[in-house]
């Protein structure tokens, strides 16, 4: 009788642990579930700087290869209407253009770092395609129940020679579809200098998407909160969209 | 000016759902020049407009109204060491100007954009300088303002995502005395590159002192680089120029006395954003059209680089940006340039603060090194208050 207790005990501990994905299988996961192939969208952009002060802007956004490609135009307020960027390879190659001096720069990678348009977003993290997978070293921290949904907790920790955007991250995926949650960002003394939250989850042609980010800036103590208004997946781009042909007009 | 509102406004409002835009912008400026102490400035009106009738062709023009106040009458000479204590004078005055400053039509085929018209043409990878912009002329205390319209006819051929070939005619009365320029661009790796080919003649104004002006051959082969290295953005943009003067004056059988020496242009830039998010450009300039010593300059230098026909009065030059970390709509920063032949310079601290949205106040300081002979020390100090709204 005990033999086969215990037996029975073995088999639904090994089934648990079958169960349990790898820290990198989830990571794919979730960039598999974050990175549709093409996707147009229109959104709004509000921070809220550490004075209580708040600017709303507006921008459209075309994105292919996974996330790889990007363009963004903003389209309001009037001070930046047309400015857009375009970013190539994961954001390892940007552009900006500015309407007012009709002049494309490409920005050297440091520009990476700077934020989009003043808020708590920079260039990179609007970057797409196999970052987290190519540029981080994954680690299953085990799981949490975040925002009423049960999560996985990923550690993510950044590869030097691969230049990632943080040296550290830690990721809430939920178990339900591995969509995330949630992400803290750490700097190199450890410091959780950001945190962003993903919210009103919505299936959009088959896609989980969160129509409202939060990226919080836990130095500043600003914010900046991200809307979707409109989203498609189904949007193809042409032969050499992703070009300065595209960012100037 | 009706008649100009009328042209640009009624087919506009007859087409499909065109955007108006634009800015107000109102300047005030203290200048310490020698003994006096001068206040001008101006308020300016931008109108922009454009409309797409439909998916592969764009309309757009814009109408500048600009009103000048304080000092409006200048002389020259003010500008050039030594000449306004001998008496010399040479008056230009700023009038009140209402400009259409941009007026194109872009039509867009799969393999290609042809734009006709006045249209604001931006060559060259430089910030301070560009030596293969033959079409401009940059104010240094302020590089990113917008450029003057040029009537130039224009097509751009994309050839895949990073490379494209772009050629602009700039018609004369006659098409062989027309501005053309070939352009190439590439990209490989973290790096853009350019090449361009230019021919010009133009009635260059390069000897206001003897009187009539004379035709300029030009031809300029540039190239430009762009990209990173060790994680500083650097980029490169040089010129070689050849100028012909084929005639003194244009009408006339005297032949020019003097053969001009080809030369070239050189400039080199780097940027960084550091970790703590403080942002420093800087740019070198080496100008062979430029006058090396200080004593070899003549006051036709001076009114030859006044009136923009160089990209600078000297031949080496540096150009320096500073910009600490955005705070709450306030952005701190300074540009610094410095002529390293006569040794003189200027600082500018500024203020910028997007006080509301669409709405920026700056304030610009300026103060300036260099004995009195020089360039920049020629000028002492300056300040400059400006407002701008954009709707």
């Amino acid at each position: 009788m005990i033999p086969r207790l215990l037996l029975g005990f073995l088999l639904a501990t090994s089934a648990v642990v079958a169960q349990t994905p790898t820290a990198t299988e989830i990571l794919k996961q979730i960039t598999d579930i974050m990175s549709p192939e093409n996707a147009y969208s229109k959104g709004s952009q509000t921070i809220i700087t550490s004075s209580g002060e708040e600017r709303t802007f507006e921008l459209e956004s075309w994105t292919a290869e996974k996330g790889a490609s990007t363009l963004t135009r903003y389209t309001a307020p009037a001070a930046i209407r047309g400015q857009a960027f375009l970013t190539l390879n994961s954001a390892d190659d940007i552009w900006s253009y500015f309407p007012r001096t009709k002049r494309v720069r490409k920005l050297a990678s440091h520009a990476k770092k700077q934020k989009m348009q003043g808020s708590d977003f920079t260039y990179e993290d609007m970057g797409g395609g196999d970052t987290f997978l190519e540029k981080f070293t994954p680690a299953l921290l085990g799981e949490e129940v975040l925002n009423g949904e049960l999560s996985w907790k990923l550690e993510l920790i950044g590869i030097p020679d691969k230049e990632p955007p943080y040296p550290k991250m830690i990721i809430w995926s939920r178990q339900s579809d591995m969509y995330p949650v949630a992400i803290d960002y750490y700097d190199e003394s450890g410091f959780n200098t950001k945190s962003l939250v993903l919210s009103d989850i919505k299936l959009v042609e088959n896609f989980p998407t969160a129509m409202k980010m939060i990226m919080t800036d836990n130095k500043e103590h600003s914010s900046t909160t991200m809307e979707t208004l409109e989203i498609t997946y189904s949007w193809k781009p042409e032969a050499n969209f992703f070009s300065e042909r595209t960012l100037k007009k | 000016m009706n008649r100009l509102v009328l042209l640009l406004v009624v087919p506009f409002a007859l087409w499909a759902q065109p955007e108006f835009f634009g800015y107000f912008e109102s300047e005030m400026d203290i200048l310490q020049l020698g003994t006096e102490k001068y206040n001008f400035g101006y308020n300016k009106f931008r109108l922009g407009v454009e409309t797409r009738p439909n998916d592969n062709v764009l309309i757009g023009a814009n109408i500048n109204a600009q009103q000048y106040w304080g000092k409006t009458s200048w002389n020259l000479f003010d500008f050039v060491p030594g000449y306004t204590e001998n008496g010399y004078t040479m008056n230009f005055i700023l009038p009140d100007t209402i400009m259409l400053d941009n007026m194109y039509m872009r039509i867009s085929f799969p393999l290609l954009d042809l734009t006709l018209g006045r249209q604001q043409i931006s060559p060259g990878v430089g910030y301070a300088w560009n030596p293969t912009d033959i079409f401009n002329h940059k104010s240094l205390m302020d590089p990113s303002y917008e450029q003057t319209g040029v009537d130039v006819i224009r097509l751009y051929m994309p050839l895949g995502n990073r490379s494209s070939f772009n050629s602009i005619i700039q018609p004369s009365d006659n098409f062989g005395s027309s501005t053309v320029q070939f352009a190439l661009g590439a990209g490989w790796g973290r790096f853009d590159f350019g090449m361009n080919l230019t021919k010009q003649f133009a009635s260059s104004n390069t000897t206001p002192i003897l009187g009539d002006p004379f035709v300029e051959e030009r031809f300029l082969l540039g190239g430009s680089m762009v990209g990173e290295v060790l994680g500083w953005g650097v980029w490169t943009e040089i010129a070689y120029n050849k100028l012909i003067a084929t005639a003194f004056p244009p009408w006339s059988s005297i032949a020019y006395p003097e053969v001009h020496k080809p030369y070239s242009e050189i400039l080199i830039g780097l940027d960084h954003t550091f970790d703590n998010s403080v942002y420093l450009l800087a740019e070198f300039l080496h100008n062979e059209h430029g006058v090396g010593k200080l004593s070899d300059l003549t006051v036709n230098d001076y009114l030859v680089n006044l009136g923009g026909s160089t990209h600078s009065l000297m031949q080496d030059y540096g150009f320096f940006y500073l910009m600490l970390p955005p705070m709450d709509y306030i952005t701190l920063s300074a540009l610094a340039i410095a002529n390293f032949n006569d040794n003189s310079g200027t600082i500018a601290p500024q203020f910028d603060w997007n006080a509301f949205e669409n709405t920026n106040i700056s304030l610009q300081a300026s103060g300036s090194w260099g004995a009195s002979d020089t360039e920049f020390g020629l000028q002492d100090w300056g300040l400059r208050l400006r407002l701008l709204s954009n709707f």
